[in-house]
């Protein structure tokens, strides 16, 4: 085990993750190592292109990876005294009030979807049940807490009511309700503070009588039912209109700064990252190339990658006649096909011969210590008598 | 689970088709008689007459041939005879061989139909849905297990696993008292009713396999709706999710399918009980195999009547059936429901 170097107000430690799809076409990597971590109080953003694992890695903290696809190594560090406490002398690693939820049972790990971890996902339109309304949707999610919380770990009444018989029972007969009257209440209450009006009406509505971004809002409340400590918004905005996306980011970020909920904002949209966080990775390739503080990956970008990504936005105040964009593709991530070296050499403006060597994370030398890249350039400048193509030309495809 | 959204489909779609409402017709006539056979039959359909044996139904005469033979000067002479039996009018679809009232037959007839049609339904149902459910939300080795057996039990003869099945567990026959009779409400009918209870389970066992799959292609689709997902991320465990957002999404193929099934098994029923092997007497396959001896002499209704009668409710369910798949399935441009 190593020693996870865990400061207090981590709430979450992501060390060395990786995540594996091993498909018919062979091994893909859609995660790599990657480490990070969510602090209290905080947005984090992960950016980066499709396909570069942004999603992956958020279903992975919550280990609901889909087979084929399976986390094959690394550490999800999780604080809970309560938890650690329980769990300090078993087989898990648990360190201080950390403790490795890769290491405790699948049963633990679920018992904190939802209360611990919650997740918004990308296409509000479908990501409620359309057969059941808003209302009961939340109210159920709420019940499911409340009962999860008014007993005490492992005991069954903590699903009492949610047994298959009851189920089975109230499949058959749709009248019958699981949730309470108070559960209610306090959806129509979360509807409320999520900004939908006529709360206690509009509860009683199906999903399809919702717009998108009223039905975004409504997932936001059931996401908040369980009072989760960290909010997974898995790119909240992408399939929502522009007037709306800035509603729907200004409600996150009060709920944040509200309830002081940690956030991780995935999403691909740099503005959204520059509007809503604290912190930032960036994903190329199901690598985190460079993270740090917002400020310092902005304004001090390292990694070529990022520098590609923030020079390929417009500027308002300084329009460019040509924006400069990153040449090639994204890399397939098949693992036979992956490089030994940088994944993004053949891609990258400045490589250079030591780019083809297994690379590490290192510091990024930009004065701030949690600023951190995984480039050579962050020790040593750019020679161009070294570099791997010329003028910059990336066409040229030094090593497959 | 039902939506208004649903429901107005469901009565702008009935309005539209003359065919639906054609089809709830003749349902709910079947079911009326069926349920109320001792009120609406004119005579106790297990009571033999043979003095007024093979009478043709109203409307039709019979004529029958009669030879006799006598000795005359040490010859044998046969003397031919054509008689006419006329259509009487207390049996007013004729009469059996045995003389028992054809009509009385056809409506206790529907008792068995239905109820075995209805109960082997929901007994395929209660078998094939969860297995479907399951095969389709895990996929994977439970996936390839359940549904290469449906394969299998597809792969066999229906008829042939239902023939074996019963010659396994033989014919068990479930007296039920007739709830009119016991009342006291009507008399001179057949105190108990008997429900083959052996066919209702084999029908189901050999229909199992189309619920199973369709569920499966349901679940299928929906485990990777985001609601789905949204579930799972917010604490749902396995049988919630199952249970609570992939079934009652996947009720509305499984209806369309169930109304189809039910005629199938009426259908199905009535091969069983054609060969013999149902176990009630009071039965539409029973009766055509009584009346195929007499197709060849001439007394037609003996086995057209029930047969008749299967044709009837068998329309009338497929009716209904393509109403419910129009109206709840609007990506399916049904044949059936154009009108």
């Amino acid at each position: 085990m190593t020693d996870p170097d865990l400061d207090d107000d981590v709430l979450v430690a992501v060390r060395d993750l990786s995540t594996r799809f091993f498909t018919e076409e062979g091994q893909v990597n859609a995660v790599e190592s990657v480490s990070f971590e969510i602090r209290d109080n905080e947005v984090l953003g992960i950016v980066g292109e499709s396909g570069s694992g942004k999603s992956v890695t958020a279903l992975s903290i919550i280990d609901l990876v889909e087979s084929p696809g399976r986390i094959t190594q690394g550490e999800v560090w999780y604080r809970d005294a309560e938890l650690a406490e329980e769990f300090r002398d078993t087989n898990a690693s648990v360190v201080g009030d950390h403790l490795d939820l890769r290491t405790v049972p699948e049963r633990v790990r679920g018992s904190l979807r939802g209360s611990s971890f919650s997740t918004i996902f990308q296409d509000p339109m479908s990501s409620l049940n359309p057969s059941v309304t808003v209302g009961e949707q939340i109210a159920e999610a709420v019940e499911v807490q409340r009962r999860a919380s008014a007993n005490p770990r492992r005991t069954r009444s903590r699903t009492a009511g949610y047994g298959l018989g009851q189920m089975i029972v109230d499949a058959v007969v749709p009248s019958r309700s699981y949730t309470s009257e108070e559960s209610h209440a306090r959806a129509v209450e979360l509807l409320e503070q999520v900004g939908i009006p006529d709360p206690a009406d509009r509860a009683e509505e199906y999903p399809h009588q919702f717009s998108g971004g009223m039905l975004q809002r409504a997932m936001i409340a059931q996401a908040l039912a369980g009072e989760p400590d960290v909010l997974i918004a898995d790119e909240p905005t992408t399939a929502l209109d522009v007037t709306i996306q800035a509603q729907i980011l200004d409600l996150l970020r009060d709920l944040q700064t509200e309830e002081g909920t940690s956030v991780v904002m995935i999403t691909h949209d740099l503005g959204v990252i520059a509007r809503m966080c604290d912190r930032v990775g960036v994903m190329y390739a199901g690598e985190i190339v460079e993270r740090g503080r917002l400020e310092d990956v902005f304004d001090a970008p390292v990694h070529p990658y990022t520098q590609g990504l923030l020079g390929s936005i417009p500027d308002l105040e300084d329009p460019a006649p040509r924006l400069q964009p990153i040449e090639g593709n994204v890399p397939s991530l098949l693992d036979s096909e992956m490089p030994e070296g940088c994944y993004f050499a053949d891609r990258c403006p400045k490589a250079m011969q030591d780019c083809l060597e297994p690379i590490a994370e290192y510091d990024a030398q930009s004065g701030s210590p949690e600023h951190a890249v995984q480039c050579v350039l962050a020790r040593q400048e750019f020679d161009p008598a070294l570099a791997l193509h010329e003028d910059g030309d990336a066409e040229v495809v030094a090593d497959e | 689970m039902v939506s208004r959204r649903v429901i107005q489909n469901l009565t702008s779609e009935f309005r539209d088709s003359f065919l639906a409402k054609l089809g709830v017709a003749l349902v709910v006539v079947v079911v009326l008689v069926a349920i109320f056979a001792p009120f609406v039959a004119p005579h106790n359909p297990t009571q033999q007459n043979l003095d007024a044996s093979q009478l043709p139904p109203l409307g039709f005469t019979q004529v029958e041939q009669k030879t006799t033979s006598e000795m005359v000067d040490g010859e044998l002479q046969t003397v031919t005879v054509n008689e006419t039996v006329e259509a009487k009018l207390e049996h007013p679809l004729g009469t059996d061989g045995l003389g028992r009232d054809m009509l009385s037959r056809v409506i206790y007839g529907a008792r068995t139909s239905l109820i075995v049609g209805v109960l082997g339904t929901l007994f395929a149902a209660f078998v094939g849905v969860p297995v479907g459910l399951i095969a389709g939300y895990y996929r994977g080795r439970v996936d390839d297990a359940l549904m290469r057996f449906a394969d299998v039990s597809l792969a066999f003869p229906s008829l042939v696993l239902a023939i074996a099945l019963i010659g396994l567990w033989g014919r068990a026959s479930v007296p039920v008292p007739d709830p009119f009779v016991a009342l006291g409400l009507v008399s001179g009918m057949p105190e108990t009713f008997v429900l083959p209870g052996t066919v209702v389970v084999v029908v189901g066992i050999v229909n199992w396999v189309w619920f199973a799959r369709i569920a499966r292609g349901e679940a299928l689709s929906l485990r990777d709706q985001e609601y789905v997902k949204a579930a799972k991320a917010l604490g749902a465990n396995d049988s919630r999710v199952v249970l609570r957002h992939v079934f009652p999404n996947a009720i509305t193929p499984i209806i369309v399918l169930a109304t189809v099934q039910v005629a199938a098994i009426i259908l199905l029923e009535s091969s069983l009980s054609f060969l013999g092997f149902s176990g009630t007497t009071l039965s539409w396959g029973f009766d055509i195999s009584q009346g195929r001896d007499y197709i060849s002499s001439g007394q037609w209704w003996i086995a057209g009547m029930p047969g008749l009668a299967i044709m009837i409710s068998v329309i009338g369910i497929n009716l209904i059936g393509d109403w419910l798949r129009d109206a709840l399935d609007p990506g399916i441009e049904g044949e059936g429901g154009g009108a």
